[in-house]
């Protein structure tokens, strides 16, 4: 190894993984040095950007444009999306803002209405103040994100003080349109927006590090050379009661472990 | 084929060679369209007409020595023909892989510098493998690698390797302390200005003995600071030292209790790398109140366990840090300070 040169050190890392190539870095002053390099970074850097996607300044190096996307979601102009990498794939993430989902009876201040909350990198988030027709539908364009990978999609979301009507589980489904092909009627999952164990097989939220809830809406396989969009949608029309207090900061798509 | 074959072969086939010289300074003869699969080999036959006599041999790369030259041959020898289905050189490729580590970094040297792209990447592709998930230290001793890097600059990549939440309370708190320390620093520089030309080497002495009424003042002031210290890391009622000793403890405890710490917040906007000044100050107020409560008492429950564990293990390396005779005693404990932070880290990083 001592007589291979900087470039070849650089092309074997680049067939490693992120996490093998920080490692790298604390082997010894060659490995350092093409682990730093460009060319190692830019092989996990996706090889197309979105749109929108504006690389955040003062960030000299690949490896640090990298490391920038992966820790702070980056706004996407003039959408409300958010687009982030995976720390160990340097594969694609999204987060659809509240606003770029479609809420019906959203636009009504008497059902929903819109506030800011600090720490969250959306500038609004959504109120559920009360309605009996619980509808939420995302779309997402599936070329948005990363080859042959096994994505999930999350609703995020947390409650106010004064949650109602989330006891029993509600309707989760996650359908690909693709251009080709017409969609089946799709036969929506269960899933519990609370953690009381009323319905075993629902799926459950989990809460995250920054203190939102999250629950799966479903997950898709991402094939070369798919087109389309992914529909994500939430939905409680089904009973006759009010449902009160959810704050929706909006779904995020992120590959599964 | 072997060399009968040839030798008898030759007239019949009229096969055309081309003469190499490896770095050894030994001649030999190739197979034209075995050659000519090494982009570089053919490029000095086409560009400089070099190759076809004894006496113009082309001189092979320093990297290429005769071993590793009579594999990639036998490796060109294999590919070099059309009819091979892609499973048939699938399959050859993997065996041919096999070998030591050694041969491989030697091989991937050789191929290298023949420009042969094919074997490149199979080559780096099964060091590759190799890399993957080892440590450090590991890789070091495989590829028999000098251990060059200094304690800091070994560290610094742990930032960046892992989205555990400890690692990034590490990291702020290892901010935050250097922040205090720079402050002590400054404080401290401001109290020594009176002292510290006109202190003798004796002075030091019993200053570091507490003797000295003429520093009693200022060691009293450094022994209070330095017991605030002990404190801070021993005992558990501070705020601050209680979340320093959870994140210390979870790093003790890493092995056993990984699944133990709670989902520690981490900020929407953390970075991973903290940045001197203002980002410090922004720390703690990223965490959801309600996130730090649970935080809280979570490190209540570590404390008790804490203590005997760190004392004993920071046992050796405080004894060096207080006292320093070379009259740069606020500098001395800071870089002590920092070692300590470094000794943990080196701790994490053995178990990446």
């Amino acid at each position: 190894m001592n007589n291979l040169p900087e470039d070849c050190i650089a092309m074997i890392l680049s067939l490693t993984t992120p996490l093998d190539v920080c490692r790298s870095s604390a082997v010894s002053r060659i490995f350092r040095s093409a682990a730093d390099s460009d060319d190692v970074w830019n092989h996990f850097l996706p090889a197309d950007f979105p749109a929108g996607f504006a690389a955040p300044a003062g960030l000299p190096t690949r490896k640090q444009l990298f490391f920038s996307l992966v820790d702070n979601p980056l706004l996407l102009n003039d959408t409300h999306l958010s687009f982030s990498l995976e720390r160990k794939s340097g594969n694609k993430c999204y987060m659809m803002a509240a606003r770029a989902l479609s809420i019906v009876w959203g636009h009504d201040p008497r059902y929903w209405h819109w506030i800011s909350l600090p720490n969250t990198r959306f500038g609004e988030v959504a109120e559920l103040i009360m309605v009996w027709w619980l509808e939420i539908t995302g779309k997402i364009n599936i070329t948005l994100l990363s080859d042959d990978t096994l994505y999930a999609a999350h609703l995020v979301f947390k409650w106010n003080h004064s949650p109602y009507g989330f006891r029993q589980p509600v309707e989760a489904s996650l359908v690909f349109l693709a251009d080709t092909e017409s969609t089946d009627d799709v036969q929506p999952s269960m899933i519990s927006l609370t953690q009381d164990p009323g319905c075993d097989e629902a799926q459950s939220p989990v809460l995250r590090r920054d203190g939102w809830y999250e629950v799966e809406l479903g997950h898709f396989f991402k094939r070369r050379g798919d087109m389309g969009e992914i529909e994500m949608s939430l939905k409680e029309t089904k009973r006759p009661f009010e449902k009160k207090g959810l704050i929706l900061y909006g779904i995020e798509i992120r590959p599964m472990p | 084929m072997s060399e009968g074959d040839l030798a008898v072969m030759k007239p019949e086939t009229m096969k055309s060679y081309i003469w190499l010289q490896t770095a050894d300074g030994s001649i030999q003869q190739v197979e034209q369209e075995v050659a000519m699969f090494c982009p570089m080999i053919c490029q000095e036959v086409i560009q400089k007409g070099v190759g076809s006599s004894k006496n113009h041999a082309i001189s092979l790369p320093q990297r290429v020595n005769p071993a590793m030259f009579s594999l990639i041959l036998d490796y060109c020898r294999f590919h070099q023909l059309p009819g091979r289905s892609n499973k048939e050189r699938k399959t050859y490729d993997e065996r041919f892989i096999r070998m030591d580590t050694k041969r491989l970094c030697e091989l991937t040297s050789a191929a290298d510098s023949l420009q042969l792209k094919p074997l490149v990447d199979l080559t780096s592709c099964a060091l590759a493998r190799i890399i993957e998930g080892k440590t450090p230290e590991e890789i070091r001793e495989i590829f028999h690698l000098p251990d060059d890097l200094t304690e800091e600059e070994k560290l610094e990549p742990l930032k960046n390797t892992m989205d555990d939440p400890r690692i990034r309370l590490l990291n702020r708190l290892y901010a935050k302390k250097r922040k205090e320390l720079k402050e002590r620093e400054r404080l401290k520089n401001v109290e020594v200005e009176e002292h510290v030309d006109e202190r003798s080497v004796d002075d030091l002495l019993s200053f570091i003995n507490g003797r000295d009424p003429k520093v009693v003042k200022m060691s009293k002031g450094k022994k209070k600071k330095k017991k605030k210290k002990d404190q801070k890391i021993v005992s558990s009622n501070d705020k601050e030292s209680r979340d320093l000793h959870s994140k210390q403890q979870c790093v003790e405890e890493t092995g056993s209790s990984m699944r133990e710490v709670p989902n520690l917040p981490s900020a929407e906007d953390d970075i991973s790398t903290p940045k001197a000044g203002s980002e410090d100050e922004d720390i703690d107020d990223e965490i959801d109140p309600a996130m730090r409560e649970l935080l809280d008492r979570e490190v209540e429950d570590f404390a008790q366990r804490l203590n005997s564990n760190w004392v004993r293990s920071l046992g050796q390396e405080r004894r060096p840090v207080h006292f320093s005779i070379n009259g740069n005693g606020t500098t001395r404990r800071h870089t002590g300070m920092v070692s300590i932070w470094l000794h943990l880290y080196k701790r994490f990083l053995d178990i990446l």
